[in-house]
């Protein structure tokens, strides 16, 4: 646990700059979001290691985009690794949460796990501790790319062939806001089959990270199938940064080529 | 102002998936799979994603009912307790305790299914109880 | 479960038979898939094509009703071959002669024949599960809802004891249970001749114990099981039901028999989180509260106790079934006062030797695994190891009998029921989810579609299906997931009860109905015209 943190934030609760932070609570071995009100409940605060460096990470900005739909004028301090953070700087852009409002409190990711992330940019600006790690490559994407384009094709339907449709990595990204959702276009991706219209259910999903997904990988902890989606959305970054010059979450003022909400 | 997450277990099939009820202000507004449960290791199926949402449904039932006549009207549970009591009693007097049955619960606790084998054995006096376990 | 879920993912074969796992234990199919991942084979026997099958080295499609004989012919090919386990078998088994005087007579072709698996594919079955040096077995109501269900339990059993397959990490027979708390309703003695953990209702120092802890006389005699309770109504032995969280007027075969004997009852208490069609017939309806809003624990199908905590508070006046019920008891005049929850996992664990070490305290973390008998013991990951609870294994010489309700001219089809991927049981709870409700919103009836062909029928037409004992209507959905001649229903929906149809012959020692097996015949409607339905079920 970091004592840097836990300070921050306790003084930010004390200062009264902040009404709760949000961040992760440990309880008897088990690890689980939590907005921390009270600066004596910090002795709880985890950072989601549980056995290893973020094996235990949670949607906080979802949960977050909640909190201020309740409490709009509140300003909230949110616990953010730099996938988070460029999470945040997209959602600001995207008008889901105010950058008025939110302090991010940052940690940095061990290179370790920023390896395993293949991690662009293992840390946040707002990095209060942990180490300022460099950029992985992507030998995923890579090892992907060495097939033909049938065998590629086979591969991801194989994949896909395992999907339950259970929603959960559209459920669970921090990135997916929209009130109405193309997965349940009844048009695009008929209802009642498992698995889904393969692929266009993934592929559906996968265009529609373009511009959003900040590789934070949360959606491919929680298939329950195990489908490297991570992978997926990579290479659709990937395009993305060759053929419009955009890497999503990494400005605070350059907008997505897909966005079409004005930025001040 | 209150915002928590609160682990549980599933209501649905008997993996027991670990669950995140997430809270806002005394409401249940979203569900999360829990990462640090030894089944699901934060995944969860369809249902169990949407567990929220039969929790908090408008036709939830909130009033004891007894029948009167052809339908069944609000009642208060005192009422509703006693006319229970009341009827199991004079069955158990007229017919003898075999003359009633109970259908416990696999959607219900260990404890509650505990109680209620209780009740049948000890108070109504019959081995007459099951549960869906066969469907 | 013999074993534990995790374990799963370290079998060299996992045969799944009679089990849709992706759809109705999909976090256990994600077990299953990891297995495959490590290149362990995938063997799925069951008479559709269910959507795991997508990731199998083999699909039998066993025509219905016919797992004795496949299982059966597996075990002939694998005495003749010489893959037993003889070590296993000479020092933990016993009656293997019989087993092998009864399977010698399953040879390949015969076997085939009956289950219209081809020989190649039960050869290689065979091989695959004897040769696999962990090899475990995954199964649910495709095996046990049959007459023959107990029988196809011993013949999985035989199949793991003669290849050594129990007792050890990544093996065992695993059944999958299908509701959040069957197992723990079994454990806590919801059942008409045990008491918690198992306790013969019948053995006199059992009886004793329990009467001296309840302070009450109870009953010496085994007592009617829910399959025999809706008859005893009919008969008018029965005059009273309490009936907690459940609605076997959808769920129970041959359900019209039931609405008719829950009309027919004296007094009938129900208590649930939602209105149903069983509550509908209730005299006094009693709201309970729902798993987020109570304390307790439920335990799940690999025998793990784990805790439910509260998370918001119950809606209106509903709540908690367990203060429900010790007020009911004390106004009936057996006094109840527990302060809570774990006060009653006090008594459970101090009365039940297989709950002996289980207290809320230790329950914290990951819950604990039953046997658990004192409060040092970190509870029990597998069964069986090193001797099984009788002493040595028993085999079973089983012969293949047919289903109760075989189609014949009158009624051509044969059905079987399931579950679909958002819905769960009479859909109490997942028909009041919005977003499960979206996804599937109707009954369908899976037909082949060279049957339709011969109906006349075409994807989404209405039909009507009605077997000796009802009949329902429901939309079509052409798919060639099963033979032809048999068509498959879920059984969810209150509109399209598939449960009107089923036969309630139940197997003679579980007494579960065989919900997998009944003939019915096919008629074309049209949906405004709803007379037809009267009439096919009038008989």
């Amino acid at each position: 646990m970091s004592s840097k943190i836990k300070e921050t934030v306790q003084k930010l609760l004390a200062e009264n700059k902040i009404k709760g932070f949000l961040g992760l609570r440990e309880e008897n071995g088990h690890i689980m979001p939590h907005l921390f009100c009270d600066p004596k409940e910090l002795d709880a605060l985890s950072l989601g290691d549980w056995k290893k460096a973020g094996d235990t990470r949670y949607p906080l900005n979802q949960l977050m985009i909640r909190l201020t739909m309740e409490y709009p004028e509140e300003t909230f301090a949110v616990l953010v690794r730099g996938c988070d953070e460029r999470g945040l700087k997209e959602l600001f852009k995207w008008k889901q949460l105010n950058e008025e409002k939110i302090v991010p409190i940052g940690m940095g990711c061990p290179d370790e796990l920023a390896k395993a992330c293949e991690c662009e940019k293992p840390f946040p600006d707002s990095l209060i501790d942990g180490p300022k790690g460099g950029k992985a490559d992507s030998q995923k994407v890579t090892r992907i790319e060495a097939m033909d384009l049938d065998a590629r094709l086979q591969f991801w339907k194989a994949e896909f062939d395992r999907c339950i449709k259970c929603f959960g990595c559209r459920n669970i990204c921090p990135m997916c806001f929209c009130n109405e959702c193309s997965l349940e276009e009844d048009q695009l991706v008929g209802t009642g089959e498992i698995p889904p219209a393969n692929p266009t259910f993934h592929l559906a999903r996968a265009i529609h990270m373009v511009g959003r997904c900040i590789d934070c990988g949360l959606c491919e902890e929680a298939c329950p199938a195990d489908i490297p989606l991570r992978t997926l959305y990579k290479k659709v970054a990937e395009i993305i940064s060759k053929e419009f010059g955009y890497k999503t979450g990494f400005s605070v003022d350059e907008k997505s080529p897909f966005n079409i909400i004005e930025v001040k | 102002m209150e915002f928590k997450t609160v682990l549980t277990s599933c209501p649905y099939c008997g993996c027991g998936c670990g669950l995140l009820l997430e809270v806002l202000d005394g409401k249940l507004v979203g569900t999360l799979p829990s990462k640090t449960s030894p089944v699901n290791h934060g995944k969860l199926c369809v249902k169990g994603w949407t567990v929220h949402e039969f929790v908090t449904s408008p036709n939830r039932l909130t009033k004891p009912m007894v029948r009167k006549g052809d339908t069944l009207q609000e009642s208060s549970w005192d009422d509703a307790l006693n006319l229970a009591a009341t009827r199991l009693k004079e069955i158990k007097e007229k017919y003898g305790s075999d003359s009633i049955g109970v259908l416990t619960s696999a959607k219900c606790t260990n404890e509650e299914n505990y109680v209620l084998q209780k009740f049948a054995r000890a108070a109504i006096g019959t081995n007459n109880i099951d549960h869906c376990a066969r469907l | 479960m013999t074993n534990s879920i995790e374990e799963i993912e370290g079998a060299d074969c996992i045969l799944i038979i009679g089990s849709n796992t992706s759809i109705a234990h999909p976090l256990i199919a994600t077990r299953v898939s990891r297995a495959k991942a490590r290149g362990a084979k995938l063997i799925v026997a069951d008479p559709r094509k269910i959507p795991i099958i997508l990731q199998s080295d083999l699909h039998l499609q066993q025509n219905l009703g016919t797992d004795v004989a496949l299982i059966n012919g597996l075990m002939h090919i694998i005495l003749k071959k010489g893959w037993q386990d003889q070590v296993f078998i000479d020092e933990r088994t016993e009656n293997i002669e019989a087993l092998k005087k009864v399977v010698e007579n399953y040879p390949p072709e015969k076997v085939s024949e009956i289950t219209g698996i081809p020989v190649a594919d039960l050869e290689k079955a065979a091989e695959y599960y004897a040769k696999a040096e962990r090899a475990s077995i995954l199964y649910t109501m495709g095996i046990t809802q049959h007459t023959t269900g107990v029988d196809n339990v011993k013949s999985l059993a035989n199949l793991a004891m003669l290849t050594g397959n129990l007792g050890k990490e990544s093996t065992g027979i695993n059944p999958l249970r299908g509701q959040n708390n069957v197992q723990g309703a079994c454990d806590m003695g919801g059942l008409p001749n045990v008491y918690t953990g198992y306790q013969a209702v019948i053995d006199q120092a059992v009886r004793q114990k329990f009467e001296e802890a309840w302070g009450a006389r109870l009953p010496d005699k085994i007592g009617l099981t829910a399959t025999e309770m809706f008859p005893a109504v009919l008969d008018g032995k029965m005059k009273a039901l309490i009936i907690l969280g459940e609605n076997p007027v959808v769920s129970d075969a041959d359900c019209l028999h039931v609405e008719k004997a829950l009309k027919a009852i004296d007094f009938l208490l129900v208590i649930d989180i939602f209105k149903t069609p069983t509550s509908d017939l209730a005299h006094v309806v009693l709201p309970g509260a729902a798993f987020a809003e109570k304390e307790g624990t439920f335990s799940n199908t690999e025998r793990r106790v784990q805790l439910l905590r509260k998370a918001v508070e119950p809606p209106g006046e509903s709540k908690p079934d367990w203060q429900i019920i010790q007020e009911l008891s004390s106004r009936f005049g057996y006094p109840m006062d527990y302060a809570s929850p774990r006060a009653i996992m006090e008594e459970i664990a101090k009365l039940t030797p297989s709950y002996g070490g289980i207290t809320y305290d230790r329950l914290q973390g990951d819950g604990l695994q039953w046997p658990c008998p004192n409060t040092e013991h970190p509870g029990t990951k597998f069964l069986h190891q090193g001797r099984f609870t009788r002493g040595k294994g028993l085999f079973s010489a089983i012969e293949y009998k047919p289903a109760a309700e075989i189609a014949d001219e009158e009624y051509p089809f044969q059905l079987t029921t399931g579950r679909v991927h958002v819905h769960y049981h009479t859909g109490t709870m997942t028909r009041n989810s919005p977003s499960l409700e979206r996804e599937i919103s109707e009954c369908f009836l899976e037909m082949h579609p060279e049957d339709a062909v011969e109906l006349k029928v075409a994807d989404g037409d209405w039909v009507v299906i009605a077997s000796r004992r009802g009949a329902v209507s429901s939309r079509v959905k052409l798919t060639d997931a099963a033979g032809r001649k048999t068509v498959f229903m879920p059984f969810h929906f209150l509109e399209s009860r598939a449960n009107i149809l089923t036969n309630p012959a139940f197997d003679p020692i579980a007494k579960i109905p065989e919900y997998k097996v009944c003939a019915v015949k096919i008629q074309k409607m049209d949906p405004s015209d709803k007379s037809i339905l009267s009439s096919a079920s009038a008989h």
